[in-house]
Formats: C-alpha cells, sequence, structure tokens
C-alpha cells in the first residue's frame, strides 16, 4: 500500500485551526430555549433507550462533526496530497513527445491515434503536476523542437500540447536527445521521458546524461504504404519505375495501386501485402520529357496511416551526360568515349569551356569556374592538402583500398605499381585529413593515393599520383572506374536513377538562374525562393507528403513529389529497446503514465460534498428550530 | 363563559352550575363516616328509607320489631332501614407552575368546584387543598357540608392562584396530616412529577380515601409541537434539557405519556379507584358531562 506525500506539509498547521472552531461551536451553540410545564416527559425521553442510542450521540454535535470533517478535509488539501509514483519526485520534468509519422496510425476500433493516446496520458501527467514540479515539452520527428520552457503553467503546457500534430517524417531520436542534455547543463533534469509508439531506430548514437524513461504507447492498425518508389532509365527515352508496397500486418491485406503520370492515370494493379510479403511492381514509361509521376495506393480494408499511400517522382527530360576530360588524361578520354548516352566535350583547351558539366576529369585544380557534381582529379594534391602529403619519387603499391566505396566497385587494386610514392607527413594520420572533410578510399605504402571529398551534393575524387605513371591505364579495372565515375555523374543527374523524395528538404531543383520563385505546398503554404547562379533551388523545407508547385509568378515552373517512403514508419514496428552507446533502454509499454496522483482535487471535491451536506443539515435544523 | 354580576360564579355560568347541582359523586366502594349522613351506606341504618326484614334476634332494639307482621304470622321481625352516612370528599387541586400553561388550572379549579358543589349537595363533607409554593403550609379550604359552604368553596377556587414547585407526591402527604375521614380524594393534576407517586397512593388508600386521579394536560403537552435543536426549560425548577431533532423524538414522548397515564391508571384502579386524562383544551361541560359521566364518575 502506498502512502500519501504531501507537497505542502506547512498547511498542517492550519489543523491548529480545529481549537478555536470547536471553542467557537460550543460558544455560539445557542439553541432556542423553550419553557415546558414539566421535563418529566421529555428526561424520560432522553432517558429511553432509544434515545441513548450511539447514533442519537452522535447526531447531538453532528453540526460539528460536519464542521472538524470539512476543516479536516481542506487542511488535507491545502497540503497537496498525492501518491507518488516513484520513490523521487522530479522536479524538472523533460517530456519528449514522439511526432513521427507512425504516430498518425490511428487504431481500427478506437478511431484514435497514437499521438492522441499520447497527448492524453502527457494531458493527465500535466494535471497532476505539484506545485513545484516543472515540465517541458519537446517533440521530435526527423528533427527536435522545443515547445515550451520548464514552466508550471498547465495552460501553457496544454495549449502546446494541443497544437501538437503528427507530421509526416520518420522519427529520430538524436536530435532531440542532444536538445534535452543541453538542459541538464541549466536544470537538474534526472529523468526525461519519452512517450512514443516505439517505432524508432532501435540504435541511438547518443551518451546519455541522464536516465531515460521510455514510454510506449499501444500499436495501431493494420497498415498499408509505399515504401520505395524509383526509376531506372532502360534506354534513351525509357524507364522503369519500381514501386514497393508494404505491409504492417501479418494476414495478407488487399490494395490497388494505381499509377500517374502528370496526373492522368496509366496503370492500375491489385496486391496483396503482409509484413512478411512486400510487393514490387514496376511500371514501364516511355519519355524524353521531364514527367511528374504519382503512384497511389488504395487499400481495400482499414489502412490506419493515410500518409504513406501516396508518392510522387518526378522524371528528369532525357539527356547524355556532358563530360569534360583534360586533353592531357588521353587513357581516361579513351575510356569514357566508349560509354553511351555520353556527350565529351572535344578540343585541347586545358580547361573547360563551358561552366556547367555533369562530371570533370582533370590533371589540374584549376577548372577555370567549370563545375560538375562529379570531379575526377588526377596526379592532383588538393590546396589544403599540400604541406601535409608530399609526392616522392619511389614506387609505391596500394596497401588496401575501400572495397565498398561506389567510384572503386568492382575494381581490384592489387599488384597495382605506382612510380610515385605520395608521403603523409610525419606525424600526420588519416584522421587528419577526416577532419579536413576527405576520405581515403586508398592507402599506400607511405600515404593516400585516393581521396574523395564530398561538398553538399558534389563529390570529388582525388587521385595524388598521376594515373598515366602507374600500371592502372592498363589494368582491366581502369574502365570499371572511369564507368564508376560516369555512373556517378548520372546519378548527380538524375540521368540514370532517380528515387523519389522523401519528406524533408525537396532534392534539387533545376530552374532558371537567379530567379525568384514560390514554392506552393501541398497543405497549401507558400515559401519564396530564390534560384542559385547554378540554376537550382536548394534546401526547401518539405514536411508534408504531396506534391510541391514551383511557381514562376503564377506560372507553373515545374513540379516535385515527395513521400514518406520509410519502412520503418509503415510498418508500425515498435522497438522493445532502444540501444545506446553505453547502455539499453527499454521501451515500456503502458497505458499510463507512472506519475505522481493528486488527492488534493478529491478531497476539495470531499469537502464541498461536506459543505453542502452539512448546509442543508443546519437550514433544515434552523427551519425546525423557527 | 359568560361574565357578570347576574352569575353566581366567574368558574361556570349559572345554567351549567344548575345542571352540576343535579348531579352526584358515584364512588366505588362507599367509604363512609360513621357519623350520619345522606350517603347511603351498603348497611343497615336508621334512616325513614325501609331496606328489609330479618328475623329477630336477642338484643335486638324492640322499638324496631314489626308488630303488625308479629300480629299476622306470631313471629317477631325486625325492620331494617337504609343507613344513611357522611362520606368525605377531599379535592387535592394541584396550582403549582406547571398547572399555569393554557387552561389547566382553570379547568382543575372548575372540576374541583363541580366536584365540591356535587359533594356538599349530597351533604356529604367536602375539603379542599390546593398545591402551592409552600409545602408545609397548604392552601386549604376547611371539612365542612352543607349547601351554605358552596358559595364559600366558589370562593376558594375563584381565588385560587397558581405558582410554586410542590410537588403532587408530597403535596399528599401534607395533605394527609390534615384530613381526617373516610371518603373520596380527587387529586386534579399534571401529575408530572419526578418523584415516586406511589406512596402518597398507598397512604391515601390507606387513610380510607378512594383515589380518583383527574390528570389535566396541556394540549402542548398532548401534541407538541416541537422541532429541531431546543434547550427545554422546567417551568418549576428551571432546569435544562437539550433536546436534538425534536420532532423526530415526539413518538418517544408520545409513548412516555401514554406509559405515564397507564401507570397512573394502573395504580388508581389498584387502589379501588379511578383515572382520567384530560385537555385542558376541552370544554368543562365536555369534561364533566362526556368524560366523567361516561367513566361512571358522576350521577347525572
Amino acid at each position: 500500500m502506498r502512502w500519501p506525500s504531501f507537497v505542502n506539509l506547512f498547511g498542517a498547521w492550519f489543523f491548529l485551526a480545529l481549537i478555536p472552531l470547536i471553542i467557537l461551536y460550543f460558544l455560539k451553540l445557542r439553541r432556542p430555549k423553550m419553557e415546558v410545564p414539566s421535563l418529566v416527559l421529555w428526561q424520560s425521553v432522553v432517558n429511553d433507550q432509544r434515545v441513548n442510542s450511539p447514533f442519537q450521540k452522535f447526531r447531538r454535535n453532528l453540526l460539528l462533526l460536519l464542521q472538524i470533517l470539512l476543516l479536516c478535509l481542506l487542511v488535507l488539501a491545502l497540503m497537496q496530497p498525492f501518491l507518488s509514483a516513484d520513490a523521487e519526485v522530479a522536479q524538472y520534468m523533460p517530456v519528449l513527445i514522439d511526432c513521427s509519422a507512425s504516430m498518425a496510425a490511428t487504431d481500427e476500433i478506437t478511431g484514435k491515434s497514437r499521438l492522441e493516446l499520447v497527448k492524453e496520458q502527457v494531458r493527465e501527467q500535466i494535471e497532476s503536476l505539484s506545485g513545484d514540479q516543472k515540465m517541458s515539452l519537446f517533440s521530435f520527428s526527423a528533427t527536435g523542437r522545443r515547445l515550451t520552457d520548464f514552466t508550471s503553467d498547465r495552460r501553457q503546457l496544454l495549449k502546446a500540447l494541443e497544437l501538437l500534430e503528427p507530421s509526416d517524417l520518420p522519427g529520430q531520436l538524436d536530435d532531440v536527445l542532444r536538445m534535452a542534455a543541453a538542459y541538464t547543463r541549466t536544470f537538474p533534469i534526472e529523468t526525461v521521458t519519452i512517450m512514443t509508439d516505439g517505432n524508432l531506430p532501435d540504435q541511438v548514437d547518443f551518451e546519455l546524461p541522464f536516465s531515460l524513461d521510455v514510454r510506449r504507447v499501444d500499436a495501431g492498425g493494420p497498415n498499408v504504404g509505399i515504401t520505395e518508389m524509383s526509376a531506372r532509365r532502360s534506354g534513351p527515352q525509357e524507364w522503369e519505375v519500381f514501386v514497393r508496397v508494404s505491409g504492417s500486418s501479418v494476414d495478407l491485406r488487399g490494395a490497388e495501386l494505381k499509377f500517374f503520370e502528370n496526373n492522368v492515370e496509366t496503370n492500375t494493379q491489385p496486391i496483396e501485402v503482409s509484413n512478411e510479403e512486400a510487393e514490387r511492381l514496376v511500371f514501364p514509361v516511355s519519355s524524353a520529357e521531364a514527367r511528374l509521376l504519382e503512384a497511389r495506393l488504395i487499400p481495400t480494408g482499414f489502412d490506419s496511416m493515410a500518409v504513406d499511400n501516396s508518392v510522387w517522382l518526378t522524371l528528369p527530360a532525357a539527356r547524355p551526360l556532358k563530360v569534360w576530360t583534360s586533353p592531357k588524361l588521353a587513357s581516361w578520354r579513351h575510356a569514357i568515349r566508349v560509354l553511351s548516352n555520353i556527350e565529351q566535350e572535344d578540343g585541347t583547351d586545358e580547361q573547360p569551356k563551358g561552366s556547367d558539366y555533369d562530371l570533370i576529369i582533370s590533371d589540374a585544380a584549376d577548372l577555370g569556374g567549370a563545375i560538375a557534381p562529379v570531379q575526377v582529379f588526377v596526379g592532383v594534391i588538393p590546396d589544403d592538402l599540400k604541406t601535409m602529403i608530399e609526392v616522392k619519387e619511389d614506387v609505391d603499391y596500394v596497401v588496401d583500398w575501400n572495397r565498398t566505396a561506389p567510384f572503386l566497385r568492382h575494381v581490384q587494386l592489387a599488384d597495382l605499381e605506382i612510380g610515385e610514392q605520395p608521403r603523409l607527413a610525419s606525424g600526420l594520420s588519416a584522421k587528419e585529413l577526416e577532419e579536413l572533410g576527405y576520405e581515403v578510399l586508398v592507402d599506400g605504402k607511405a600515404g593516400p593515393l585516393l581521396l574523395q571529398r564530398r561538398e553538399g551534393l558534389s563529390v570529388s575524387y582525388w587521385f595524388t599520383f598521376h594515373t598515366d605513371r602507374s600500371t592502372l591505364p592498363y589494368r582491366v579495372g581502369f574502365p570499371i572506374i572511369a564507368a564508376n565515375a560516369v555512373e556517378s555523374a548520372l546519378k548527380q543527374a538524375s540521368l540514370s536513377e532517380v528515387s523519389a523524395a522523401p519528406t524533408g528538404v525537396l532534392p534539387v531543383i533545376s530552374v532558371e538562374a537567379d530567379r525568384s520563385y514560390t514554392i506552393k505546398t501541398p497543405d497549401g503554404q507558400q515559401i519564396p525562393a530564390t534560384s542559385t547562379p547554378a540554376g537550382t533551388l536548394s534546401g526547401i523545407p518539405a514536411a508534408k507528403v504531396g506534391r510541391y508547385d514551383i511557381l514562376d509568378g503564377n506560372d507553373v515552373a515545374t513540379s516535385v513529389g515527395t513521400g514518406l517512403l520509410n519502412t520503418t514508419e509503415s510498418s508500425l514496428k515498435a522497438v522493445e529497446a532502444l540501444r545506446f552507446t553505453e547502455l539499453t533502454v527499454a521501451a515500456e509499454k503502458s497505458d499510463k503514465i507512472d506519475s505522481d496522483q493528486p488527492l488534493w482535487w478529491t478531497l476539495a471535491l470531499l469537502a464541498f460534498g461536506v459543505m453542502l451536506f452539512e448546509w442543508w443539515y443546519f437550514q433544515r435544523a434552523r427551519g425546525a428550530a423557527a | 363563559m359568560a361574565s357578570g354580576t347576574s352569575q353566581f360564579t366567574s368558574l361556570f355560568d349559572n345554567a351549567l352550575l344548575n345542571q352540576i347541582e343535579r348531579m352526584r359523586l358515584r364512588p366505588i366502594r362507599r367509604l363512609t363516616n360513621r357519623s350520619r349522613g345522606e350517603h347511603l351506606s351498603g348497611k343497615g341504618g336508621s334512616s325513614t328509607d325501609f331496606a328489609d326484614y330479618r328475623d329477630y334476634a336477642a338484643g335486638d332494639d324492640l322499638r324496631y320489631v314489626d308488630w303488625n307482621i308479629f300480629a299476622r304470622l306470631r313471629r317477631p321481625y325486625i325492620k331494617q332501614f337504609q343507613h344513611e352516612e357522611e362520606m368525605h370528599v377531599v379535592l387535592l387541586v394541584d396550582a403549582s407552575t406547571s398547572m399555569l400553561f393554557e387552561d389547566k388550572l382553570l379547568r382543575a379549579r372548575q372540576a374541583a368546584a363541580a366536584f365540591g358543589i356535587m359533594g356538599l349537595l349530597n351533604v356529604e363533607r367536602v375539603s379542599a387543598y390546593a398545591i402551592h409554593s409552600q409545602p408545609e403550609k397548604p392552601w386549604m379550604f376547611p371539612p365542612g357540608a352543607g349547601r351554605t359552604r358552596i358559595r364559600q368553596l366558589l370562593a376558594f377556587m375563584e381565588q385560587l392562584e397558581g405558582g410554586g414547585n410542590v410537588p403532587i407526591e408530597k403535596a399528599i402527604e401534607t395533605m394527609l396530616r390534615f384530613h381526617r375521614g373516610r371518603g373520596v380524594a380527587i387529586i386534579i393534576s399534571d401529575f408530572l412529577t419526578f418523584g415516586d407517586i406511589s406512596r402518597p397512593m398507598n397512604m391515601l388508600y390507606s387513610s380510607g380515601l378512594e383515589v380518583w386521579g383527574l390528570q389535566i394536560l396541556a394540549e402542548s403537552e398532548i401534541n407538541p409541537n416541537v422541532q429541531g435543536d431546543l434547550r427545554f426549560v422546567d417551568s418549576e425548577t428551571q432546569e435544562t434539557l437539550d433536546i436534538t431533532n425534536a420532532s423526530e423524538l415526539l413518538n418517544v414522548y408520545n409513548d412516555q405519556r401514554l406509559w405515564l397515564q397507564s401507570q397512573l391508571d394502573s395504580m388508581c384502579r389498584s387502589r379501588q379507584g379511578r383515572f382520567l386524562s384530560a385537555s385542558s383544551g376541552a370544554s368543562i361541560q365536555s369534561i364533566l358531562f362526556d368524560q366523567l359521566c361516561r367513566q361512571g364518575w358522576i350521577l347525572r
């Protein structure tokens, strides 16, 4: 049995009010006097055994007893008793509320979403806040957001809670945990409560400075959703569009997948999926022009989440890959030329003529202002690494290489002989290179032979030795490396493969340079944006699933779309535990948060009832006396 | 009640007085004094009214032999006559403070006057005592008989004032110290006393007095209209008693009142007496001609 604790123990002093109450009661107790001929009969009445029953004795001072009871209840309410949920009473309570897409999943019977269930529990916790307890609400999906400061203002907390809505983004804990951790420097936070459906990545890269209380609500109903949509070029003007549909329930659930091209329905496929069996459909699309495709899922039965039922994909217009290769790199030019659908710039100029390319392969760092999303530098040490890497005249060979790097896919570099030896300055290691943004793809005897650097959407590869001074051009792997570079450029230009954009941030959109546009979001908002000199729009937030129209004035310049496209979210699976760097936290399923249960309002209600009864009793007695 | 110079007494009007004068008390045992009176005793007497014959016995007064019968039957028979003896009617009126409520004392004085008139007109000795504030020295109407005492009796009753707190049992004991003679003791009171009344009852009975108890209660005592929390004050002793939710105790109160009446009735009957409880709200005519007549207290 749990005994109640009291928030305001000083309120017990008010029990002293019982003394004046009792004194005043007896001082003020004036019964109306009534003269009777004799007390003989009335004394007999009083002496009667029935009159002397305990109940009658009790009733003699019932008003006083009621007043004592009323005072005791009021004083107890003033002392703010509560049934403690835990031995420790947390003073600062951060509550992190999951607002990811899966929180919108509804229950088939009640129709309540998971977020609504969470809101109910948090609302109860807010209502049960004791006087000195402060709560701060955070919401998180892909990122974290602080909703309120630490406050005991229930109205403010409830208002922030009511405004919470599920987003169309996957859930990520890292960001919001860092935000909460930042508060530990200011407030003595011991425990952070996470209210979630458990549909989170089970591995969290975070060191917990506090204990974590993960509360998981009930799972939602069955769900069917599109978890992947991509297209691969199968010909100069031919695309194959792949759509993957997954289900969350054990049983097979039916649905109809409709396929739209520029808002015109072109195909419909019936499907049946379960959590074990996903279905992958292929839709052929033939078009040289850019097209906006939409895959729309129409579930035949109950579907707990609607946000993953539509996905948009923008197919770019078909064009050849634009490549500039330094005329000195004959081996690279030959290797590129044989590849199909390539537009390689001819000429003997040492710098590119144009400004925009899809792939640049150069033996000099200075490109004369030309840019490309994929750049390959041969025999060039990056300027910022020149003090760290020195090329010596010595024979070198490959010690190891990153076999999973796309640039080196299917490439065998063993027994490669190199006539130069890039050496890393003494005392330095790959760590220093990584700090500057470089990743070592190939290690030589004394230093890196191939570096990769990503800057935004572009990627550059740096051969620290000249390939012509090695046996690489004579190796089978050389044309593969060239093909990998082209493949990478094709992907960057979305010419070979294109995937539907998940919610979060819109993919880079090619528009006219230096021009103002307005992005109309699916929920009707309008976001102004200006294109870069390179003619791109980037960094546009896309929190909602749907179609985004890029308006040039009133005209639609282009349209792109997003989808949830998250297998974890669509599966509605709940993790049993979250694995952190040093420990694992169980995600407990609970219908109710273990919060302190305040009793003051119960006592206040009882006091009100006692007061009403006393009033009625007093009026009755006074009326009788009158 | 009509009032005016033409009325014989302020207690009754003349018409009621005439009716009372035609009424007689009806004692149960006919306890009488040996002195001659107009009350017929059960024994043979010396009045002029013939009662019976009996055989002559040696020593009988020859004056009572019926010589006509002797001449015809040649045997002596003694002629018997009704014996008329004097009966003492003692009136004990409770005039304590408790009788001042409503018309209790008035009804008691009227009833006592009526009983007295009936006794005096029947050539009985009538005496009256009033219970008041002095327990050792009661107001007293000395014993006497004859019509001439009617006016004095009425004057005594008219002048009787209420007050005092002498309990009824003490008043009876005091009365018995002054009283001599057999007959009927009519006690007119509310009989509301904390004391034991059986002892004075026994004393009355052993003194040769039939005990007639007439309880006069006020309407507020028979059907008290009380509610809520009250503090009752005894009118005689000024003692107080706190009552909570008096209205809920009325049933118990009535039970107690009826129990007291049954006790008094039992006490009187066990001493060859009578008991009647009347309301002061009832008229004296109703009490006399209805209740008392029906109960056989008086003969019309």
